[in-house]
């Protein structure tokens, strides 16, 4: 999938969900889990996912016990669970398989998202791993003049709202000196290029005709 | 000819009304300057002045002009004018805003429309000259803060000004990263002749490949010149005189004794000439 067009692997997972909400037979939802289980092992990926996976596992089967008291058929209930994990992991899929900067290239050239938007959602990916380390940084900064931090959940809900107000003044600088950044580098331009390469080769086009094939069938089977 | 030039000017922020006063000032084709003074003195508004951020960016009320390259700054866009001058913010982190070191690096070139093909090329050329070659493909998280600068530089460089402007660039590196950045920097300001202007506290530092010093003090150029004229002068006039190191210190104290040294670059060059010095006072108190 990494050899796919980061378009291409947008195409996948939106053509996945679709077949997650036609489908109910809990067999071949559980298939199409297994297929992109064994993508993902492709992709090299299973290791770094399987904590997520097994807590996404865990909520489906959740999702899926919690309907059963209501009357609902089990293979229903069970249907729905798997709907909800095939659905998730084929985002995963696309994420982990896709470099951000190509699938932002590909909305905005090839599904005309103005680029404004597609950025607005790289640098918030971009910040995450700054505002983790802040908010530890906040809390170690608390501990430090004698906070205490309860086990109470209540407690540490207040305890976390003491630390926005700190990050999110750091977060207004932070933006302020990223605007600066922006502007100093001609961002919003007319004429933007792209350095990724995003165009869909033959096996794109190959990809896309399957997808469009086996949801022709799911719609006729159903 | 000039790389930068103050033409008597004055600038207010908006809301806090300090800034500059009255700066006049020149700074050479292919210089190294090195601007200090204490905190709140004007020197980060002096770098940002010279990239037009001030005041387009920030507004306020100026007056003067500021010419880079034979370009007033207020007449052109920010954008225009950062094809001529690379700013590296002193809060360098905040500055990078790409995902990868490839894509970070590329990110001017694509908003200035180059086109894709030679793309590649210029980044990898301004990751090589920064020591950054190979880490194209790592994210920023997985950077150091010595490697989150030289690529700030990087993405600097790539646009190929001709000034660079470094805001306090070490004040969140360790000695080693500190000293490997300011190599990196005097390699560029020689090999390539790009004029370097560089606002730092630590003078020892920096003073290694500094050709001239301004000190600024409430808004105004207080000293400017070549740097052992400006460093002598800090001394004698007490200007911000807290900050010059100790060899240069101990150099003026000995040039009041009559004795004459060349401009020290190094410390080495330092260590050399005292050491002789020592010397020969021993010999003569020894035939005395």
């Amino acid at each position: 999938m990494k050899s796919l067009a980061p378009l291409c692997n947008l195409l996948l997972m939106i053509m996945v969900s679709i077949w997650t909400v036609l489908l109910w037979d809990p067999a071949l939802l559980a298939l199409l889990l297994a297929l992109e289980l064994g993508l993902l092992a492709v992709a090299g990926q299973l290791g770094k996912l399987a904590k997520a996976l097994f807590g996404l596992f865990m909520v489906a089967m959740f999702f899926a016990a919690i309907q059963l008291p209501f009357d609902v058929a089990v293979a229903t209930a069970v249907a729905s669970g798997l709907k909800m994990m095939v659905m998730t992991v084929a985002v995963l899929l696309m994420l982990a398989t896709t470099r951000l900067p190509s699938l932002t290239a590909a909305l905005v050239r090839q599904v005309r998202i103005p680029y404004e938007y597609a950025f607005m959602f790289t640098s918030a990916l971009r910040f995450m791993p700054d505002f983790i380390a802040e908010s530890h940084a906040v809390r170690e900064a608390q501990v430090c003049r004698g906070y205490v931090h309860s086990k109470n959940p209540l407690k540490r809900i207040v305890a976390y709202a003491a630390s926005v107000e700190p990050m999110v003044l750091r977060a207004i600088t932070r933006s302020d000196t990223m605007a600066m950044s922006l502007e100093l580098r001609g961002f919003g331009s007319v004429n933007r290029t792209f350095s990724q390469q995003i165009a869909f080769q033959t096996r794109d086009y190959l990809m896309v005709g399957f997808l469009a094939l086996v949801t022709a069938a799911v719609i006729v089977c159903r | 000819m000039e790389a930068v030039r103050f033409e008597d000017f004055s600038y207010q922020y908006p809301k806090t009304g300090q800034g500059l006063d009255r700066v006049t000032l020149s700074v050479p084709q292919g210089s190294f300057t090195v601007v200090t003074g204490t905190n709140g003195s004007g020197k980060t508004t002096l770098c940002l002045a010279m990239t037009g951020l001030v005041p387009h960016f920030f507004g306020g009320a100026m007056s003067g002009r500021v010419m880079v390259e034979g370009y007033n700054t207020a007449d052109r866009a920010v954008a225009d004018t950062a094809a001529n001058v690379g700013l590296v913010m002193e809060d360098y982190e905040s500055q990078l805003v790409a995902l990868t070191v490839f894509d970070e690096v590329a990110f001017a070139l694509e908003n200035a429309a180059v086109p894709a093909h030679l793309i590649r090329d210029r980044v990898l050329a301004a990751l090589e000259s920064v020591g950054l070659a190979g880490l194209e493909e790592r994210e920023l998280s997985a950077l150091s803060g010595g490697q989150k600068q030289r690529l700030a530089v990087a993405s600097v460089l790539v646009s190929r000004p001709a000034i660079l402007v470094l805001d306090e660039p070490t004040s969140a590196l360790d000695p080693e990263g500190a000293a490997d950045l300011y190599e990196l920097i005097a390699r560029l300001n020689r090999e390539q002749g790009i004029t370097v202007v560089v606002s730092e506290h630590d003078l020892a530092r920096a003073l290694p490949h500094a050709d001239s010093v301004v000190v600024m003090a409430a808004g105004r150029v207080a000293l400017a010149g070549p740097l052992n004229e400006v460093l002598t002068r800090m001394l004698s006039e007490q200007v911000y005189d807290a900050a010059v190191p100790s060899l240069r210190r101990l150099k003026a104290a000995l040039e009041t004794e009559q004795r004459q040294f060349s401009a020290w670059m190094t410390a080495g060059e330092a260590a050399a000439e005292i050491n002789a010095c020592l010397k020969s006072t021993r010999r003569l108190s020894l035939s005395a």
